[in-house]
């Protein structure tokens, strides 16, 4: 109940707001979010922080995951890297571990994230081009050369060719003398996103998905610490989703490959507690702080009363993130790293396990060196200059963070109902209903700056005539010439018979519908490419047109 | 309304484009704006999806009686994939087609494919009305 | 008029480009009224055309139907409709995607074709397309139209076989008995077979259509993204087809 005196203040206030100047842009989220000029407890009249807001490292986990979270350790800096061949990117892994990277992350070029081997007709051009190449073990091995895998956390970054990628990792790394148990990484292996957003997809979705699962359940039992999936809206995002579509198709996805993993008799506090996240870090600190907090208080109840999983590690979100690729501009891309710092800020007050900063060349070319040096730089300022890591989740209790986590948390939810008004996700996939949401906030995104009713620095205001062009990475032409030149001479060493074996069991293995796991690795050893796996597997599944929206 | 009056002319007939990406480049948040903005601005835009093949294009643009061609490309391999394409069209006898191109192409490489017979090269964040403008002042 | 002359010249030559000049012209009342004179009456029992709602899956089925023809060595002409904007006069046509495989086939032709509302329009353009795409020697017209409608009533008079593809609802199962399309329709189709709901709909169908006395309508499920159903479909149609 308010008092006499707070009433004036209150009164006095809303009086200047009236007469106050108004700046031309709407006061909204980059989202689109409307935003008060003003949050007081009134906004938190039935807060309760016990349900709401708890302890770091307790259910509902809104503050947290871990107990003391960045104050006890420091998120891992994980810098996405990749170009060329395995050799390449193999000296990019060691250089970025020598100035204080403390996890590794694989990009793949396009044809092997289509699982397309390099000599492929349609590969022509991009091979190495966005990120390393892998055709067969070899590349693995190579990729991973001199680097122990016990210690070193690895990320791929792949999807629909995900299980087979991993069945290679896992033959070359227990070729090379590694014990499986004690691997630890993550695969990204999430297809229904690309489904959404991505369109790195081959096979149709129910296929794909049982893929999805046969790699959750080899690595449940074979690979324990092993993050499975790293459920994305990363790339939901990217393709001009809102905050709110990025959180909810998010765990709508991660819904579903639970679901399956159940329906093929796996028990949840088995699995679960190695399924992991992965989201976009976008210029709005605070809607990203929003999201990150309710998507933990969103899955901690998913997973606690829907599938009721007993293992608290069961509950608990952990996520990577990336600062936002499409908010990189090619007009002044110093301005870049500012974006970046923003960015990672909101990541990081937001309690993420792992962080990817871009370097502010990422829309013209691939990182040059100096470049990738200070992404990492900008994170390690976060971490030791800013004070922001001394305390857990510094700005809960906030009027205004908490309002907006329950804000943004009420409408995920009701996206939740949406979907679950389709037959499902396959069938909501296939009436286009995630495409349509994301290119409808795309364009909405677009004609918003078109009007100028967002300023982007650079590109619809402040812009710089004559700028100078930044120092450019130059690629390496020879990558493609060179890959092509080893994959020949593979083929040619390779025992046919052991081909034609270990293909042929794969085969088998996959019309029965039982894990292709254990078969892959025999093929990887055989030296089978990626594409020729691939290939026997599409003859099983089929391919898959976009549908009803594009 | 003056955005339909604006996108007759003397034929009065809306421009056709086709738009299409090629390779195995899959960000298409780009183009579905740019078609979602040309159909706003009357344009009759088909949309041809990802993963063309040159061939694909080429025999789009030409049953659809296209007045324009507009092709994504973000992965960087345009210089490899353009101007096999833009030969093809000629080859069909398409070759007064107008193309247009969108995505991340460096400054020397939008010189060599104006030489080749590229109308116009947008980067990424151009304004639909500076898209629009130029295509209409090309009739 | 000498390039009229030349371009029924280069059609009638079987230049496709030619084809595809003029069926824009056709689109347009003063080139429409100048081709009409000089194109014949078009063979019987080579327009099918397929609709329904929106979001049903028209464009699989029709890709899938002419992968089909296409493997039986029919050329195959498809018109896809989609309807045109009437504030800004624009239109996105996003069909032929899903018949992607194809696309450099010669012995397919797909245009996009954008329609405005209202009868008269769509029935006169389209006729013209068809009789353009037949006389160049395209056996069968596949027209995907844009869905419950004004515009399709008009589409019953053009095509010789309409077929209706409904798929299992969630909400409102009438929709298509509104429109009064069940009544004209040669060939129901419920799509989506794989979904549950899918055997309701064929058995409320079945109520609704073939009571004693009525004239027969074959019922089929399919799946177009699944591409189960298909034969039995096109083995209906055919018989269709000799019947006209």
């Amino acid at each position: 109940m308010s008092t006499p005196l707070i009433s004036d203040a209150k009164k006095r206030w809303q009086q200047e707001l009236a007469a106050a100047p108004s700046r031309p842009q709407p006061a909204t989220t980059v989202s689109g979010l409307p935003i008060e000029p003003l949050y007081t407890s009134d906004d938190l009249d039935n807060f309760s922080d016990e349900k709401r807001l708890g302890y770091p490292g307790q259910y509902p986990f809104a503050r947290g995951v871990h107990a003391n979270m960045h104050r006890g350790q420091l998120w891992t800096m994980r810098q996405f890297a990749g170009y060329g061949t395995a050799r390449q990117t193999n000296e990019r892994f060691r250089f970025l571990l020598e100035k204080g990277q403390t996890g590794l992350s694989t990009a793949f070029d396009l044809p092997t994230l289509m699982g397309l081997d390099s000599d492929h007709s349609q590969s022509r051009g991009e091979v190495g081009r966005l990120g390393v190449a892998v055709d067969t073990i070899d590349d693995v091995r190579q990729l991973f050369a001199g680097i122990d895998l016990e210690q070193v956390s690895v990320s791929m970054t792949i999807n629909a060719p995900a299980f087979v990628i991993m069945a290679y990792y896992v033959a070359a790394a227990v070729d090379g003398g590694f014990d499986p148990r004690k691997l630890r990484g993550t695969l990204q292996n999430d297809i229904l996103k690309e489904f959404h957003a991505q369109n790195e997809f081959i096979f149709p979705p129910t296929p794909s998905v049982k893929l999805v699962v046969d790699v959750i359940e080899y690595c449940t039992k074979h690979v324990p610490l092993w993050n499975t999936v790293s459920i994305s809206g990363y790339h939901i995002r990217e393709a001009g989703s809102t905050a709110v579509q990025e959180l909810a198709f998010t765990l709508a996805d991660g819904m579903h490959y639970v679901e399956q993993c159940l329906e093929r008799g796996m028990n949840v506090d088995d699995f679960a507690p190695r399924l992991s996240f992965f989201f976009n870090a976008h210029n709005d600190l605070f809607e990203e702080l929003a999201k990150y907090r309710a998507a933990r208080r969103l899955w901690a109840d998913l997973m606690k009363n829907r599938y009721h999983a007993q293992r608290e590690s069961s509950w608990k979100l952990r996520f990577h993130a990336q600062t936002a690729g499409c908010s990189l501009q090619d007009k002044q891309p110093e301005v870049n790293l500012m974006r970046v710092a923003y960015q990672a800020m909101a990541a990081v007050l937001g309690g993420c396990q792992s962080l990817h900063t871009n370097s502010m060349d990422e829309t013209l070319a691939l990182p040059s060196e100096h470049a990738a040096t200070l992404a990492l730089r900008t994170q390690q300022v976060l971490a030791y200059e800013t004070g922001v890591t001394n305390t857990v989740d510094p700005l809960g209790g906030s009027y205004f963070v908490e309002t907006l986590t329950d804000q943004i948390q009420q409408q995920a939810e009701e996206y939740f109902e949406r979907i679950e008004q389709h037959h499902g996700m396959v069938a909501a996939i296939e009436t286009g209903f995630f495409r349509r949401e994301i290119g409808d906030a795309a364009f909405a995104f677009q004609q918003a700056v078109d009007a100028k009713q967002k300023v982007l620095v650079g590109v619809n205001d402040f812009q710089q005539p004559d700028e100078k062009p930044l120092p450019l990475l130059e690629l390496d032409e020879s990558a493609e010439r060179d890959q092509l030149q080893s994959l020949e001479q593979i083929k040619k060493q390779r025992s046919r018979d052991d081909v034609r074996r270990t293909t042929d069991e794969l085969k088998r293995v996959a019309e029965t519908g039982t894990n292709v796991m254990p078969a892959l690795m025999e093929t990887a050893r055989a030296r089978v490419t990626v594409g020729e796996s691939m290939q026997v597997l599409e003859e099983i599944f089929g391919r898959y047109r976009l549908g009803a929206a594009w | 309304m003056s955005l339909r009056l604006d996108s007759m002319n003397e034929t009065d007939r809306p421009q056709r484009i086709v738009l299409a990406k090629i390779g195995l480049d899959g960000h298409d948040r780009g183009i579905k704006v740019v078609a979602r903005g040309l159909r706003d601005h009357g344009f009759h835009v088909i949309y041809a999806g990802l993963w063309q093949a040159p061939e694909a294009v080429v025999q789009a643009v030409a049953d659809e009686d296209a007045d324009w061609l507009g092709i994504s490309i973000l992965s960087g391999a345009h210089m490899t994939l353009l101007p096999d394409l833009l030969n093809l069209l000629r080859q069909q006898g398409s070759g007064n087609v107008k193309v247009m191109v969108g995505g991340i192409i460096p400054e020397a490489d939008i010189q060599k494919l104006q030489q080749l017979g590229v109308t116009g090269v947008f980067g990424p964040g151009t304004p639909m009305e500076d898209i629009v403008e130029f295509l209409r002042e090309r009739r | 008029m000498s390039d009229w002359t030349e371009l029924f010249e280069r059609f009638r030559q079987k230049d496709r480009q030619a084809l595809a000049r003029l069926l824009s012209h056709a689109t347009q009342s003063e080139g429409a009224e100048i081709i009409r004179t000089q194109i014949t009456p078009r063979p019987t029992g080579s327009v099918i055309a397929l609709t329904g709602n929106g979001g049903v899956g028209k464009s699989s089925l029709v890709g899938r139907i002419a992968e089909r023809l296409r493997k039986d060595g029919i050329q195959v002409a498809v018109l896809a409709c989609d309807p045109e904007s009437p504030y800004t006069g624009g239109a996105l046509l996003g069909d032929r995607i899903r018949m992607s495989p194809l696309a450099s086939d010669p012995g397919l032709f797909i245009r996009s074709v954008a329609t405005s509302g209202g009868r008269q329009a769509v029935a006169e353009n389209l006729d013209l397309m068809c009789q353009l795409l037949l006389e160049y020697g395209f056996e069968i017209v596949l027209i995907e139209t844009v869905g419950a409608g004004q515009a399709d009533v008009a589409v019953r008079e053009l095509a010789d076989i309409l077929v209706l593809l409904v798929q299992p609802e969630t909400g409102d199962e009438l929709q298509w008995e509104k429109a009064g399309l069940l009544e004209v329709a040669d060939v129901v189709v419920v799509n989506k077979a794989d979904l549950p709901g899918a055997d309701t709909v064929m058995a409320q169908l079945q109520g609704q259509l073939n009571l004693p006395g009525c004239r027969p309508v074959p019922i089929f499920k399919v799946s177009a993204t699944q591409g189960e159903g298909l034969d039995e479909l096109w083995r209906a149609v055919q018989e269709l087809r000799t019947e006209n």
